[in-house]
């Protein structure tokens, strides 16, 4: 038994007797009246999406999920390895539980993999990874002396994003994996 | 937001942060416009807001020789805007920051926000009503943003908005007449009989709300604006009971895209009832183990001068938001909570 204080994405909740992971949770405080916390989770026997919204404090049945350090290795079909460095041993994970966080993945990358039951369920990125630029055409007329005129650029795992534009081919910069967009020179 | 170089590089940041600009610009346009006062009240209150569940933050003041006085910083200005009413003040209205503690930092929320508050007296809630949906048809038409969108949500602010009471929303998706539900022990049977968690100590707000955020927010202002109005009298806070049925109070709520962004009030100006509610609610917040705060005796006291009124508070970021399409209340602000501690 856990409580409301314990849902956040990646934990595992067994909610009118099925498993669910959480994969966004947000607090809700009406002004007046107590506070509540919305979870989105993840049905791990279909894939089916719920919302559900508990008064803070109730009792929530959260299932032992076991957070482990992993580096991201590669793609096969549509699964994705990972290697737990602590015991080198190798892991696979279902795209679906990737999500749309598999598009900032690229070989090397330090996770964090929830793991319920030896499967994994959860992934938690770094909050900014640091990409090198493959791509990046030359500024172009009409750029602004402000600095403010973004162009498209493609990174080094194949993740297009928009970067300002004195940023150059060659050169390594931040993603915030939170937003998908450029950050900061690395 | 994050911080000054992202804000610098990123034109999508950007962008969001000058059309908050505009948006501040444009609110204080539309209220000079129609002859509001723009009044400042002070931030750091001796007596904060009584509600329960809200935690001010305390600050300690001291003066020249080291003496200490107890304050809040404020998590509404609308004690203060009211002492204004009953100075005579006819029409104000405040932009101001407001902070409340133990509450997320993220989503839709920051524990140091941006509100605005206007008050009419004498005034009546349904001209509050027309106020926001004029402040916000205004806004639409300046930022040329007739259409917002907000979780994937499309709604039309120029159409016509829905006016909806609690009594229609819950017979539309709960299927039940609400004037059946009145009551703790009526609610509580409902709220089981739906299949969410009962606790001892849940009061009626509570089970109110375990029905309404699940089966009722999200389908609220969807296509275009819904106000909704006509609480239950247990959830009337500062509100003033409907003279036409007092089993309800003068309360209404702005949702826009299921995103909630204003409370409004036909004020409690009967001082006795007030000095009684103020009772109840620092009884309460003892309860609740929250901290103590003095009860306002000058407030109960100015209320006697004040004829009829009503008032509101909007969050001003949950605005932006709407306005800009940024995907939380960190995008719509500049140096939040999260981006001061993650620096």
């Amino acid at each position: 038994m856990g409580s409301t204080q314990d849902i956040r994405k990646g934990v595992v909740i067994k909610h009118n007797g099925d498993l669910f992971v959480v994969t966004e949770s947000q607090h809700i405080n009406p002004g007046k009246g107590a506070a509540f916390v919305r979870a989105r989770m993840k049905n791990l026997a279909n894939g089916k999406v719920l919302e559900n919204t508990y008064k803070v404090g109730e009792s929530v049945e959260v299932v032992q999920v076991n957070f482990q350090s992993m580096q991201y290795l590669y793609k096969s079909g549509e699964r994705f390895a990972f290697m737990n460095m602590s015991n080198y041993e190798q892991i696979e994970m279902d795209g679906d539980l990737v999500g749309d966080e598999a598009k900032y993945l690229k070989e090397g990358v330090d996770c964090v993999i929830g793991l319920y039951d030896e499967r994994p369920v959860s992934i938690e990125l770094p909050k900014k990874i640091k990409y090198k630029v493959v791509e990046a055409p030359p500024a172009v007329r009409g750029d602004s002396a402000s600095g403010n005129v973004t162009k498209e650029i493609v990174l080094d795992n194949g993740l297009h994003i928009y970067a300002p534009i004195f940023i150059k081919e060659g050169e390594e910069i931040l993603v915030n994996t939170e937003t998908g967009e450029y950050s900061a020179r690395a | 937001m994050s911080n000054w170089q992202e804000l610098k590089n990123n034109p999508r940041l950007k962008e969001i942060f000058d059309t908050r600009v505009k948006i501040v610009r444009l609110i204080r346009e539309y209220f000079w416009g129609q002859g509001f006062a723009e009044v400042n009240t002070p931030a750091a209150v001796t007596c904060a807001d009584q509600e329960p569940h809200l935690s001010p933050i305390p600050v300690v003041f001291h003066d020249e020789r080291g003496a200490d006085s107890q304050f809040f910083l404020q998590t509404s200005p609308e004690y203060a805007m009211k002492k204004l009413l009953a100075a005579g003040y006819e029409k104000i209205f405040q932009i101001c920051s407001v902070w409340r503690d133990f509450e997320e930092s993220g989503h839709t929320h920051n524990t140091e926000f941006t509100m605005i508050e206007w008050y009419r007296s004498p005034g009546e809630l349904g001209a509050i009503m027309d106020d926001i949906e004029k402040l916000f048809k205004f806004t639409a038409e300046k930022l040329d943003k007739k259409i917002v969108e907000y979780s994937g949500k499309k709604v039309d602010i120029f159409g016509d908005w829905e006016r909806a009471s609690v009594r229609e929303l819950w017979q539309k998706y709960v299927g039940v007449n609400f004037d059946d539900y009145l009551t703790k022990d009526k609610l509580r049977g409902l709220t089981k009989k739906l299949g969410y968690q009962v606790g001892a100590s849940d009061d009626f707000n509570d089970l109110f709300y375990k029905i309404f955020l699940n089966k009722i927010e999200a389908h609220l202002g969807v296509e275009r604006p819904t106000i909704v109005y006509n609480y239950p009298i247990q959830m009337a806070a500062l509100a003033r009971p409907c003279p036409a049925d007092p089993r309800y109070a003068e309360r209404f709520e702005l949702y826009i895209g299921g995103l909630e962004l204003a409370n409004a009030f036909g004020e409690l100006t009967d001082s006795e009832a007030q000095a009684t509610r103020f009772a109840a609610e620092a009884t309460e917040r003892a309860r609740l183990s929250k901290n103590a705060i003095p009860i306002d005796k000058e407030l109960v006291n100015a209320l006697k001068c004040v004829p009829t009124a009503a008032g509101i508070a909007l969050g001003v970021d949950r605005m932006v938001m709407l306005f800009t399409g940024a995907k939380n209340i960190n995008e719509a602000m500049f140096n939040t909570v999260k981006d001061q501690l993650n620096f």
